[in-house]
């Protein structure tokens, strides 16, 4: 475990302030200032704010990276001028947005309009703050992030489709509809995926199934869920070759026809969001976290910082494999795309429920090692 | 929910074009079309009466963005033949070298924006490479990417300049490699053939009775290429295939025009040796003496007055990328073509809509009307 | 379900879903891996299709066909315009479809007969390249800059200094210049009706039109002589353009295109 997590270093930067400036004031006021709720309450403000910054930065890098390879997939460079190599073409481009007036349509349903996308951002920011990025990064000690995050990361379809109802557009209600279809469908398989590794695992924290796999990642044993999960995730974000509620070529731009501006950045944004918080599941969940392999020489996971890096290092290649997926597959259909989730999908995800159960009755694998005693 | 109407189009990604799919759904599931189009007419009939044979070249260009070449030959078959002119033999190999070379853009074209339709983002850059050589090629001697402007009545423009022919076959070459990866991203793709097997079925009968020609014709089974029927320029002394399939759906529109594009390939071997053997003149040196210079002389008034020309009727089919294509030139005596008129093949394809969209889902929409081919400048003309 | 059955869609035996998901990923990976250097683009402002440097870096890193051979000296882009050996003719206006091209006068000439040069509106050019086809003396070329955009509509229209000024870039001008065909028609006289009144010597651009005398009939008891000066064109073949500026200035239209004698 590194020393200082950004919780403690905000905690203690909280705490050094107020204390100076309570002593500074003293009296009442300077014994309110060092009460620990608020010392512990400013520093949560303080960590979620960084939180907040961090996601919202690396979202747009992500942006700009997806750009830059799906260009060399397509023979092509990508964003080219604003910045080095393009990098703050992203940054330009969400300040355009930002500028932009926001154009409700006249028949759309006021509420909705604006509530759909608001929400929609917001709670994809919110999966962050449970997602440990790093050993002790978690703001609270929760037993169940894993379920907590998937829970926020459901909620999804209510908010798509609450905003393409309102629209009062009919390409944004198929767009919505389908969108609906397509995330409960992959709901299941997804959750089912999750409960092979916790079922190794045994246990819902996060940071517990990451220490879970200091003897081996999970993704060569449950090679299958692993399959399961990363494809159910690429339709619960709404990526090709799922991207059927946004399909461009029927549904002109699925359920976010209507929306323009800012609030199709926050659309743009939250899509994005969610694609990070899939890749850092599939890190979290199969490939060790923030850890490395014991035959890595420890020089390269010993410097400060270093879980970050090697989580964001993991992190950005799962991406670049679902960039990948992108750049060569066509799209689905959406009939297909459900048949695929109900006949398929569930009955592999079943498959390696089953086969983590029997991993963990029989404990020892030959190639891979023993299992961990369990946890939890 | 209940069945509703929603108009893909006039702007809409799916359409390709200025035109409006009327589309009547139950859901998903398409139950009525109804084709309007319209949208793009310029009236390039009827402007043609008022200008001079040749510059009625410079109308067909823009009457297909992506064949325009197919459309020069077209019109200036039709004039040649109102006009009593024969092509020398080196101006109608030139002329296949025209119309082969630009079934491959047009087929390109079609490829990449086909494959975008089913949300297959890589492909559509490689089509849209792979077509800049093919544009490449044309500006060399043509000196336009687009609009070209090359035939003439009675021959072509210019002859090729040097180095042409090596440069093309090895562009030849590269196209040649190109296909098989696209095959290996579409026919190797399990999605695609998912999406498209089955899709868009138009079988031969119907085809035939909507007036339904070119790649999706064939690709029902039936064996009709005017290039063979009815042979014009220099295809009758040219040895090639004619690409069949007996899908009738969208994955057999993919394999014909594929093969086709195979096809012009050999073709284009064929005319590049020819012309690297066959030295000559490129324009017919018996012209009507007023079409002799390359400009619209002026008097025209004086011209009608006191000299009569001899008339004549032209009329021409040529197999144009998306189709057959037919024109008919009506020659009175002056300088201008008395009335001309064209029949686009995409127009009957796109009208006979209904008989293979409904029945079908919204999601199969993009890659049945891909299939199409639909070029708009050429529907509304 | 009504209408044909849509989902037939099967596999074909043999055909493994999983080897045909992972083709087209191999494809694709391939192409990264070839573009990863260098990328077929042409990065536009920075780098220029003309210049044959960029054409052949892209040509070697893709093993691309292009970047080979003259390709672009054949290019219509923006006209040139050599001023000084241009004879007025008119035959460029009159051969532009597009109607973009003004005969406009140039400073310098004979004050009663001003030199008339094209002005051409590149609003409206379509680049067919009618008019430098046209164009007898060949000073009226298209050249290959292809650079137009202005904030100003005005600005599109290039007067004939403006085109002299790119004549004097010397750019690569389009190289393919038409022969004149063997059967073109010529200029011919229908004598009777010819007063000689001397307009198409006048205005000829190329001054191959000589008035010669012609012999003044005796005239007859009580018949009148025609009023007319007793002199008729003769057109020098050799040096005419074809631009028929004799024919419409003709006053009496006398004068027609007909077959060469």
């Amino acid at each position: 475990m590194s020393s200082a997590t950004l919780y403690s270093v905000s905690f203690a930067l909280v705490h050094d302030v107020l204390f100076a400036l309570g002593r500074a004031v003293g009296g009442p006021v300077g014994a309110a200032l060092r009460n620990s709720g608020l010392i512990t309450g400013l520093a949560l403000l303080v960590f979620a704010g960084i939180l907040l910054i961090a996601s919202l930065l690396n979202t747009i890098v992500l942006i700009w990276y997806e750009r830059k390879l799906l260009g060399r997939f397509m023979d092509r460079r990508g964003a080219m001028h604003v910045g080095y190599a393009g990098l703050l073409q992203n940054f330009a481009d969400g300040l355009k947005l930002f500028r932009k007036n926001t154009v409700r349509p006249r028949e759309a349903d006021g509420l909705g309009f604006y509530f759909g996308p608001t929400a929609y951002v917001v709670t994809s920011i919110v999966i962050f703050g449970v997602l440990p990025i790093s050993s002790g990064w978690n703001a609270g000690a929760l037993p169940l992030t894993l379920l907590l995050a998937l829970t926020i990361f459901s909620f999804a379809p209510l908010f798509i489709f609450v905003s393409a109802w309102s629209s009062n557009n009919k390409y944004s209600l198929m767009g919505g509809l389908r969108s609906a279809a397509q995330m409960i469908a992959y709901e299941v398989p997804l959750l089912l995926a999750v409960v092979a590794v916790v079922v190794v695992a045994g246990s819902f924290d996060l940071t517990t199934i990451v220490y879970e796999q200091q003897n081996y990642w999970f993704w060569g044993p449950l090679v299958v869920a692993l399959i399961v999960f990363v494809a159910a995730m690429l339709a619960e974000m709404e990526r090709i070759p799922f991207d059927l509620p946004e399909a461009e070529a029927e549904l002109v731009e699925g359920w976010n026809t209507e929306y323009g501006g800012m609030l199709f950045a926050f659309f743009m944004l939250a899509d994005y969001l969610r694609a990070l918080v899939g890749s850092i599941l599939v890190v979290l969940l199969f490939l060790g976290g923030w850890t490395l392999p014991t035959w890595v020489p420890s020089a390269a996971t010993s410097f400060p910082l270093a879980g970050i890096l090697w989580f964001m290092v993991k992190t950005y290649i799962v991406f670049g494999l679902f960039v990948w997926v992108r750049a060569s597959l066509p799209r689905v259909r959406t009939d297909q795309l459900l048949r695929v989730g109900w006949n398929r999908m569930i009955p592999l995800a079943l498959l390696s429920v089953f086969l983590a159960a029997a991993l963990v009755t029989v404990r020892c694998v030959p190639v891979f090692g023993c299992v961990p005693s369990l946890g939890g | 929910m209940s069945e509703m109407w929603i108009n893909m189009g006039p702007q809409h990604p799916m359409t390709h074009g200025l035109w409006n799919l009327r589309v009547r759904l139950d859901g998903e599931l398409i139950l009525d079309v109804d084709p309007e189009m319209g949208y793009l007419h310029r009236g390039i009939e009827k402007i043609s009466e008022d200008r001079h044979y040749n510059e009625v070249i410079t109308l067909m260009d823009r009457c297909c963005y992506v064949a325009g070449m197919a459309w020069e030959h077209l019109y200036i078959l039709g004039a040649e033949r109102a006009l009593h002119v024969t092509p020398p033999e080196r101006a109608e190999y030139l002329r296949v070298l025209c119309d082969e070379f630009q079934r491959l853009g047009s087929h390109l074209m079609w490829y990449a924006a086909f494959v975008q339709d089913l949300g297959l983002m890589s492909p559509f850059l490689y089509g849209m490479r792979d077509r800049d050589l093919v544009l490449d090629l044309f500006q060399s001697y043509t000196g336009a990417r687009m609009t070209y402007e090359y035939m003439r009545v009675g021959g072509v423009r210019n002859d090729l300049p040097p180095g042409f022919t090596q440069q093309a076959r090895k562009v030849l070459d590269w196209l040649t490699d190109r296909f098989r990866e696209y095959d290996q991203l579409c026919l190797g793709s399990t999605i695609f053939r998912k999406r498209c097997d089955g899709l868009g079925v138009l079988k031969g009968p119907d085809a035939v009775r909507n007036g339904v020609t070119g790649p999706m014709l064939r690709a029902a089974g039936v064996k009709r290429d005017l290039r063979k029927d009815r042979p014009y320029a220099a295809y009758d002394r040219l040895e090639f295939d004619v690409a069949l399939a007996d899908g009738a759906d969208v994955t057999a529109r993919y394999l014909v025009r594929m093969e086709e594009m195979r096809q012009s390939v050999r073709l284009l071997r064929q005319v590049l040796d020819w012309l690297d053997g066959h030295p000559g003149p490129v324009v017919a040196d018996r012209l009507p003496r007023w079409l002799g210079a390359p400009y619209a002389p002026v008097g025209a008034e004086g011209y009608l007055l006191k000299r009569q020309y001899p008339k004549g009727v032209g009329f021409a089919a040529v197999e144009e990328p998306h189709g057959e294509a037919l024109a008919y030139v009506v020659n009175e005596g002056g300088e201008h073509p008395y009335r001309v008129k064209f029949r686009s093949p995409v127009f009957a394809n796109l009208s006979a809509a209904r008989t293979y969209l409904v029945g079908y889902h919204v999601a199969d929409i993009p890659p049945i009307m891909g299939s199409v081919d639909v070029c708009v400048g050429e529907v509304d003309r | 379900m009504t209408g044909p059955e849509a989902e037939t869609a099967t596999e074909k035996p043999g055909d493994h879903p999983i080897a045909f998901v992972a083709r087209p990923m191999a494809t694709a990976a391939r192409q990264f891996a070839k573009s990863l250097l260098r990328p077929s683009t042409i990065v536009y402002p920075y780098e220029r299709l003309e210049d044959p440097r960029f054409r052949a870096e892209v040509a070697v890193a893709a093993g691309k066909p292009i970047g080979v051979g003259p390709v672009w000296d054949n290019y219509r882009g923006v006209h040139a315009l050599n001023i000084a050996t241009c004879i007025s003719c008119n035959l460029c206006a009159f051969s532009c479809p597009d109607l973009c091209i003004e005969m406009v006068t140039v400073p310098g000439g004979d004050p009663k007969h001003p030199k008339k040069c094209p002005q051409i509106d590149y609003g409206k050019c379509s680049y067919c390249g009618f008019c430098s086809d046209a164009c007898p003396e060949g000073c009226l070329t298209m050249t290959t800059r292809y650079e137009l955009a202005t904030p100003k509509r005005a600005e599109m229209i290039y007067s004939p200094q403006k085109l002299l000024e790119v004549f004097e870039q010397k750019l690569p001008m389009n190289p393919i210049r038409l022969e004149r065909p063997e059967n073109e028609d010529a200029v011919l006289l229908d004598p009777p009706l010819c007063i000689g009144c001397n307009a198409c010597a006048r205005d000829c651009p190329t001054q191959c039109i000589t008035m010669l005398d012609v012999p003044r009939p005796d005239a007859k008891a009580g018949a009148k002589l025609p009023k007319r000066i007793w002199k008729e064109p003769v057109v020098n073949d050799s040096d005419c353009v074809r631009c028929g500026t004799c024919i419409s200035v003709c006053p009496k239209e006398c004068l027609f295109w007909g077959a060469r004698p």
